[in-house]
């Protein structure tokens, strides 16, 4: 007995001891925060990543030639102004400033953007997209002078290129050289030589990351020393983390946790990303008789009381009708949002012939077609719950929703792998999608992205509509803004008609931050723009 | 022993090379690596199609896997697109100790990737193993000498609790308990996530306060199923005769117990443990998820869930490597525990 209690003094005594000497530590002397991360990048170079959560990141140790502010709005960073565009809209020059250095102090020229552009054109690096790269060449008249020259007119382009992209050509280039490629490069998963307000410090796998403030950056030096990004994949855990003070910013809270976040005197801060979760409705051949039906889809809008569905999400995020409602000015402003009236949807669909003959609750059509839709979405938690309450709900008015989840890679698996949506196995699918935010151009629904043998990586999932196809290709060669502002109002209006496309939940991004944090502003479109300006509470 | 030995290195390798051929199957069938490459955005076909071809992905499955196997250096890829090969392949294949490159972490070693984590799964998970089979022992054997005690009772009832908690719950409610709520009542408390903290270092005592919360999650669980296991275990040796013979020549109980009861016993637990120890190098997916440890199972599930070939299968080859020579090892034990048995 003595024994046991000998050991039991040990544990506490052990515990009381590494508990004082790691957790309960004063808070050191430089500016340092950390930011919970979900998601580890899968490279530190633009170019080789397209996950959201590496671009986030660029902000701190690379650069842009423009940023978007917290009102999602461009200004010039890099540039003495704006880029400014031909009037026939094929070229489009940036003027650098003169000052612009690299943290090692070499000077950053127009050299080093066409050898970005070189870079990513050329087929021996695999990087993650040449788009749009593909559709300009670059010149370089003099060492602040970068011109770019569309063949044909691409409205986007300020949305789509060079976010974050330069890469050092005095680092870069002696790699390439010498393998022929700098898929390899050491600098793309240490990318020690940088041009943001911070420099890459550290990055421990599956651990953090550290970016330390770059004292040769060519701007307003940051205030912060260091930034550090520890990896929290599971979001149980970054809640806690936030509440504990372990982390000082975290990213995509579950929405349930919001209220624990404000009663602990965390803030938490909205910004539109562009981004809705919505239900694609397919309208191909190989798609469901009912869904094909535009009475059904009308009556599938009635029947789903998405106000109450969503407020569930503790009113953090609104319902959205159209893929563009993140850009009012694009949305025809004639439109009003389908009403919850179950009423209405069964009255629409009985004048479409589905009619419950056999009393089993289930609709059919004069054929003896049963209304049965098929609706998958990816296994995450909040979109299978947001299933079974549609369930729910359109069983109410006679149709019948049969629910599937898979994992991300199958859903989106190709056609010629019989990926549930490009071969249209699925009549409605729910994912959170974005046009080219804060662009509006989407090229989701034209014609010649339908999956095929022959096209087995197309990604239009939903069908073709000509009149639709051409709308949108009007819309990207289109310069005059008003223009194209009323070609977008044509499309929200038609694909609304249609219902195309029917919006769920906004979802723009969540950011939970502790108060001893100050100067802060987050962008939708380069979330960490004014870093620089961020600091402590003394 | 040594032609034993020899021989079973041996019978190994066709068994290697079959697991890598229905592992190599089974991931083929379990999404698109490209499907995901561009984020929250769908990937542009061009951009899938330039990938898929460079990085031999559009290559027939039994193609992929001869690459896989043996490189493709030998071999010419069309880079860019024409439909002719144009550079070399640069690929030696597992059995020249190449694993590949990442798909995800485009252009890193496999193998480089997988190793990074070893270390730190074996940080947390040899102490867990420690702890845990330590403290099943003492619990397991005193709860078999004092079968049916207060102590026993009380055991048995917390086994149960123990075993029938799911880990995620055991590890969250653990961390908000020690960590947040701690914090909050103005407690020592301990650290949510992580191996350390990067503002402070990768030091021992960091290391060691992180570790406390992962070990605790896994433990409780564990040692509810392994100390029962002990229990019943020694419970039937101990009800042998010649541990009564033991006994009755004078010897003390911890000489019984230790020399003769727990020797017996220990045989089909050393068949548990065989099994176990390569699954170490796998880490705890669940418990390295939930607390940010940077170990070999959430490496694991990170890379699976991208599809990311090299990566698992290098995963995968390596602890079934280990599963082979663990077995080995235990057949080996197997015979210093009970002289009957002889492989020679």
């Amino acid at each position: 007995m003595r024994t046991m209690k000998t050991t039991f003094a040990l544990i506490i005594v052990a515990t009381l001891l590494l508990t004082s000497c790691g957790g309960g530590a004063e808070p050191a002397e430089p500016k340092i925060i950390t930011i919970a991360w979900t998601q580890e990048p899968n490279s530190l170079n633009r170019s080789y990543s397209s996950m959201w959560y590496m671009a986030a990141l660029i902000q701190l140790y690379s650069c842009s030639p423009w940023q978007f502010d917290e009102n999602n709005e461009a200004y010039a960073y890099m540039l003495t102004e704006l880029p400014t565009i031909s009037e026939d809209g094929l070229t489009v020059t940036m003027r650098l400033r003169d000052d612009l250095v690299w943290s090692d102090g070499a000077p950053l020229t127009s050299d080093d953007f066409l050898f970005t552009y070189d870079m990513i054109t050329d087929p021996g690096n695999t990087v993650d997209s040449v788009y749009p790269y593909d559709m300009f060449t670059v010149a370089a008249p003099d060492a602040q002078t970068v011109v770019l020259t569309f063949a044909e007119v691409f409205t986007p382009w300020m949305a789509t290129i060079w976010s974050g992209t330069v890469m050092p050509k005095h680092i870069l280039q002696p790699v390439f050289d010498a393998e022929g490629s700098i898929d390899t490069a050491e600098w793309n998963l240490a990318p020690t030589v940088g041009c943001g307000p911070f420099t890459f410090v550290a990055w421990e796998s599956g651990s953090y990351l550290q970016f330390d403030r770059n004292e040769n950056f060519w701007g307003a030096p940051a205030k912060l020393d260091s930034v550090i990004f520890q990896f929290v994949p599971d979001d149980a855990a970054q809640t806690a983390a936030l509440l504990a003070g372990d982390a000082d910013v975290g990213f995509w809270p579950p929405y349930e946790d919001i209220p624990a976040f404000q009663d602990a005197g965390l803030l938490v801060v909205t910004e539109p990303s562009g981004y809705n979760e919505g239900w694609f409705f397919n309208f191909r051949d190989m798609a469901s008789v009912g869904i094909r039906d535009l009475n059904v889809r009308k009556a599938i809008a009635m029947a789903l009381d998405r106000g109450s569905n969503t407020a569930l999400r503790l009113d953090v995020v609104g319902v959205t009708e159209t893929f563009w409602d993140a850009m009012p000015a694009y949305v025809d402003p004639t439109i009003t949002p389908w009403p919850y009236d179950p009423n209405a949807a069964r009255t629409l669909l009985e004048t479409s012939g589905w009619i419950d003959r056999d009393g089993d609750g289930i609709r059919e059509n004069a054929d003896g077609v049963l209304l049965t839709i098929t609706q998958g979405n990816t296994n995450k938690t909040e979109r299978q719950n947001y299933q079974a309450l549609a369930q729910q709900q359109l069983l109410a008015v006679g149709i019948d929703l049969n629910i599937q989840s898979f994992e991300s890679d199958i859903l989106f698996d190709s056609f010629s792998d019989g990926g549930p949506a490009a071969i249209g196995a699925l009549d409605i699918m729910q994912w959170s999608d974005v046009p080219a935010f804060p662009d509006p151009d989407s090229s989701y629904w034209l014609c010649d992205q339908m999956p095929s043998d022959d096209n087995p990586y197309g990604f239009n999932y939903f069908g073709c509509d000509e009149t639709l196809d051409a709308l949108f290709r009007q819309q990207v060669s289109t310069v005059d803004p008003a223009a194209r502002a009323a070609i977008f109002h044509q499309i929200t209006k038609y694909m609304y008609e249609n219902v195309y496309y029917l919006g769920i939940w906004e979802d723009g991004d969540v950011w939970i931050v502790n108060p001893r944090l100050t100067g802060y502003k987050f962008s939708g479109v380069t979330p960490f723009f004014n870093i620089m300006d961020w600091d402590l509470v003394p | 022993m040594i032609r034993y030995i020899v021989r079973r290195l041996l019978q190994a390798i066709p068994l290697l090379l079959i697991i890598s051929i229905v592992v190599f199957a089974l991931l083929q069938g379990s999404g698109d690596p490209l499907a995901m490459m561009g984020g929250r955005r769908t990937v542009r076909p061009e951009d899938r199609e330039r990938l898929a071809r460079i990085l031999g992905l559009d290559q027939p499955i039994y193609i992929q896997y001869v690459y896989w196997l043996v490189g493709n250096d030998w071999v010419k890829i069309d880079t860019d697109g024409d439909g002719l090969g144009d550079t070399p392949g640069a690929r030696k294949g597992i059995l020249r100790g190449d694993f590949g490159s990442s798909l995800v972490i485009r252009g890193k070693p496999a193998l480089d990737i997988i190793l990074e984590r070893v270390p730190n799964t074996l940080i947390l998970m040899v102490p867990a193993e420690i702890v845990i089979l330590l403290a099943s022992l003492a619990i397991g054997i005193y709860s078999a000498i004092r079968q049916y005690s207060w102590v026993d009772q009380a055991v048995t009832t917390g086994s149960f609790i123990g075993y029938s908690m799911p880990i995620f719950f055991i590890a969250l409610a653990s961390m908000y308990l020690f960590a947040v709520n701690f914090r909050k009542w103005g407690l020592p408390y301990l650290p949510t996530v992580g191996m350390f903290d990067p503002k402070v270092g990768k030091t021992f005592g960091q290391v060691a306060i992180h570790l406390v919360l992962p070990i605790f999650s896994m433990a409780v669980i564990s040692i509810s199923g392994w100390s029962r296991y002990i229990r019943s275990q020694m419970l039937e040796v101990i009800s042998q005769d010649y541990i009564r013979t033991a006994y009755a020549k004078g010897l003390s109980e911890r000489k019984v117990l230790v020399r003769h009861a727990l020797k017996n016993a220990a045989i089909p637990m050393v068949t548990l443990l065989g099994i176990e120890i390569p699954f170490l190098l796998g880490g705890a997916v669940v418990t390295e998820t939930i607390f940010g440890w940077p170990g070999m199972g959430r490496l694991f599930m990170d890379h699976l869930t991208r599809s990311d070939t090299p990566v698992v299968m290098g995963i995968l080859m390596l602890i079934s490597f280990a599963v082979v020579i663990c077995q080995l090892l235990t057949d080996i034990v197997y015979g210093w525990l009970d002289p009957r048995i002889r492989y020679d």
